[in-house]
């Protein structure tokens, strides 16, 4: 049985498609009801969730990659961490993104950024040794 | 999932309300029907909002890509949305600087017609 001092993982791995993410976003929303998360900060993370799935999916999409996308929920004392990793190439540098198009609207993947850095307490990208990157979804817990 | 689209026209504005979950498998859904209604010549829209549980940044890309194709018609791209959880996405990605948000398909409707 887990305590709360030892954390508890559960790995999801489904396959890179779109349809997919939305059972990626239900069960993450599960686990974090499990554990006792506040409703509004459970919806915050099924955003944060959504937005790194699918930024993972499209990646993968982009590069005709066939691998699975990895979703690791680690259970600690004081947080919960999401870690969704994928198999695409390593980013550029801030991945070249375009911030803005040619009428001064901020794109896609810009305003994702603005919504995983503002939902949740911390968001980290960290590339694999053996390819791909790791979003890490940080969420604090309120003390009991 | 299932995304649910309705549309209702008037002379001079179309309301899409939108029932269940907008993401990066259904947003597509949306993005044609939106496209749908420009290329038909309905370049007053409202999207109704009150129905939508979820939200994230595909589904802001698909309403600004509407923005963009109705604007090149002069036209009005206007959302109705009283939910605080979807309201705090928009405010968050500086959209509600981009779209008249309002609380009703009425006052939105209203603010498409000044527009035509």
């Amino acid at each position: 049985m887990s305590t709360f001092s030892d954390p508890r993982v559960v790995e999801l791995e489904f396959p890179s498609g779109s349809a997919y993410v939305a059972i990626a976003r239900l069960a993450v929303a599960a686990l974090a009801r499990g554990a006792g998360l506040e409703e509004e900060a459970v919806e915050e993370l099924k955003i944060a969730l959504s937005e790194a799935a699918t930024n993972a999916v499209l990646i993968h999409e982009e590069s005709s990659v066939a691998a699975p996308v990895t979703v690791r929920w680690i259970e600690q004392a004081d947080r919960v961490i999401v870690e969704v990793a994928d198999r695409g190439p390593e980013p550029g540098e801030q991945d070249e993104i375009d911030q803005f198009d040619s009428q001064g609207f901020s794109s896609r993947m810009v305003m994702s950024r603005a919504l995983l850095e503002a939902l949740i307490d911390g968001c980290e990208f960290v590339s694999r040794p053996d390819g791909g990157t790791v979003t890490r979804l940080m969420v604090n817990r309120s003390p009991a | 999932m299932e995304l649910v689209l309705d549309v209702r026209k008037t002379d001079s504005v179309s309301v899409v309300d939108v029932k269940g979950e907008i993401d990066v498998y259904t947003a597509p859904k949306l993005r044609e029907k939106l496209i749908e209604l420009v290329s038909e010549g309905s370049y007053n829209v409202v999207v109704n909002l009150e129905g939508v549980d979820f939200l994230d940044s595909t589904g802001l890309g698909v309403l600004v890509g509407a923005l963009k194709r109705v604007k090149a018609h002069d036209g009005t791209l206007a959302l109705v949305c009283t939910q605080e959880k979807i309201l705090k996405i928009f405010k968050i990605t500086g959209l509600t600087k981009v779209f008249p948000i309002h609380d009703s398909v009425e006052a939105a409707a209203a603010s498409g017609d000044e527009g035509a």
